[in-house]
């Protein structure tokens, strides 16, 4: 297995504040990986730190097989980053952000306008390339910042909550890009989302919280390990349902006339119901979800 | 670096705003001589020959030697946009090297100055034109434009290295309005020298661009001087550039145009050397 990223106790801090408290993992190349995180996580610092925009306190990382501090120059050439908030500018076109940024790189005349017309394909802005950036929407703006950091061909993708402040349909969008380009281009993404289904989209997850990571795995052992399936009883006789549910061995929680009963999986529901099918009018199985490993990882609701 | 300091340009003309403040003194300056200074200053010369077109040239090089000032300012305030914006991080995450971004941004700021003022001048022989003053004769206007070339460099320069403190858009606004109305006066442009107390002409003499005012009223005063003093016996002559500040009396010597041109040249030297050196700092959050 080949690792894009690599890093070992990376500790950052900003004065008192400790953004990020020593964090251990491993990107593996060709797939998108998803630090899942509330806000405040220290989400974005790894992101910049990594991207080196930003220096670390303590810790060393390996970015495509450089040395991160050492060899920042052969870093940037082969990565790509879509930052939090805009950095393309306004007063530009879309076609002319991305011929002046594609210059950075080293590329000039028919090479840039070759790696101009490629980023523009693959994040599909086509359509907008004349288009002054400060007049796009927000989804095709940030298409556009996509295809700014897609203009080098990076072998690796970072995307900064890539659609935070979008709505349901231009995310899909988003995402569909996001694994368009995972299939053609067979680059790594390395991605932060605060959107728990998002990070279900991921191939691997690594749920980040108050500087230190909290839990990894893929969505799948994620959910399994962190979230709860459930069992809603409507009651027709409350007493009787309670110690018939005790009876049993259960614990339970009581609102009202609805008793939940959290289980190990789904089908766990069939025997309990079938035993407590006279004192109840109805029921619901509910599969945990990955809102429920996130809280159930981080211990709150997400924090605004 | 071309391509970068092309993308400078374009982002400073495409910002209505931007270019329309930075000429803004230059209207305010023309305003105000329009309306009431130039019958003032102008009035002292009744009996002159050619005394409008002497005065109108001394307030059109002042001009200039603002425009250079303000016209940068304005140049310049991409720099501190990219920085509040966070447009700067793009640049530090790309293999772009920082002295690319800094030349980059360097020569826009120069080709924006030097353009500007070019602006600058059109509008002053309009307006000398309007008020029944010739046009330069050739060689004078080439020597103005290498005047508009160096004070560039000087006030960019100088503008540069002030632009490097600031982190806000807001700030920088601040500061700018705040130069833009002090520059006229630190430069003398629109009372003249002698009429001023001591220490506020020290002050003047001392502060480098003033010396591109200097400058500029030599060349564009040049041939409205001739006109006007032909018969005047020399002593008045001398008394008069002094008083107007067409030379610096330091002590009881003038100095000579070669020394105001070294002030210039020194001046851009060490502030661009000091705003480059600030630039290439690496920043660390």
């Amino acid at each position: 297995m080949e690792k894009a990223v690599e890093v070992h106790g990376l500790v950052k801090s900003y004065g008192q504040v400790q953004a990020v408290r020593g964090i251990d993992f491993y990107v593996e190349k060709g797939k998108i990986f998803a630090f899942l995180g509330p806000n405040g996580a220290g989400k974005s610092t790894t992101i910049e730190i990594l991207s080196t925009a930003l220096q670390a306190d303590q810790g060393r990382a390996l970015i495509n097989g450089y040395t991160l501090g050492q060899e920042d120059e052969k870093i940037r050439s082969t990565i790509g980053v879509v930052f939090q908030g805009h950095h393309l500018d306004d007063l530009l076109t879309v076609k002319e952000n991305l011929l002046t940024r594609g210059s950075f790189y080293g590329l000039r005349g028919a090479k840039l306008d070759q790696a101009v017309r490629q980023a523009a394909r693959s994040a599909q802005v086509e359509e907008f390339l004349q288009r002054p950036y400060g007049k796009l929407s927000g989804g095709q703006r940030r298409r556009a910042d996509i295809a700014r950091a897609l203009v080098n061909k990076p072998q690796l993708l970072f995307l900064d909550e890539p659609t935070t402040g979008l709505d349901a349909q231009t995310r899909r969008h988003v995402w569909e890009s996001i694994n368009q380009l995972k299939e053609e281009s067979g680059v790594t993404i390395f991605l932060t989302t605060h959107y728990m289904e998002e990070a279900a989209g991921a191939d691997y997850v690594i749920v980040i919280d108050h500087g230190m990571i909290a839990a990894k795995g893929t969505p799948a052992e994620l959910k399994e390990e962190y979230a709860q399936d459930q069992l809603r009883l409507w009651a027709q006789d409350q007493a009787a349902l309670a110690a018939q549910i005790e009876e049993m061995g259960l614990e339970y929680q009581q609102q009202a006339d609805v008793l939940t009963i959290a289980i190990a999986s789904t089908l766990d529901a069939l025997p309990i119901v079938e035993r407590c099918r006279d004192h109840i009018s109805g029921f619901e199985v509910l599969q945990g979800t990955m809102d429920d490993a996130f809280i159930g990882i981080t211990g709150e609701e997400i924090r605004p | 670096m071309i391509i970068f300091a092309s993308r400078n340009l374009k982002l400073f003309f495409r910002d209505r705003a931007a270019v329309f403040f930075s000429l803004l003194a230059v209207l305010i300056i023309i305003g105000l001589y329009v309306l009431f200074l130039g019958d003032m200053v102008a009035g002292d010369l009744t009996g002159v020959p050619g005394g409008r077109f002497l005065m109108d040239s001394w307030i059109m090089a002042g001009l200039l030697a603002v425009t250079s000032v303000t016209t940068t300012m304005g140049a310049v305030g991409v720099v501190v946009d990219d920085r509040s914006k966070g447009i700067a991080k793009d640049f530090h995450a790309s293999p772009l090297k920082r002295t690319t971004l800094v030349g980059g941004y360097l020569l826009s700021t120069m080709a924006i100055g030097v353009i500007m003022s070019i602006v600058g001048l059109i509008l002053a022989e309009l307006y000398i034109l309007a008020g029944g003053g010739e046009l330069l004769p050739l060689g004078n206007l080439l020597k103005v434009l290498g005047l508009i070339f160096l004070s560039t460099m000087a006030s960019g320069s100088l503008v540069f290295f002030l632009a490097s403190f600031f982190k806000t858009q807001n700030a920088y606004g601040v500061a700018s309005t705040v130069v833009n109305t002090l520059i006229g006066f630190l430069m003398g442009i629109y009372v003249p020298i002698g009429v001023l107390p001591s220490a506020v002409q020290t002050a003047i003499r001392l502060f480098p661009i003033s010396h591109a005012a200097v400058l500029f009223r030599q060349v564009l005063m040049d041939v409205p001087l001739d006109r006007s003093f032909a018969e005047a016996p020399p002593a008045m002559v001398t008394n008069f550039k002094a008083s107007l500040g067409i030379v610096f009396q330091f002590g009881d010597s003038a100095l000579s145009t070669a020394g105001s041109l070294l002030v210039l040249v020194v001046t851009t030297v060490i502030f661009f050397a000091l705003g480059v050196w600030r630039m290439l700092l690496p920043e660390k959050k």
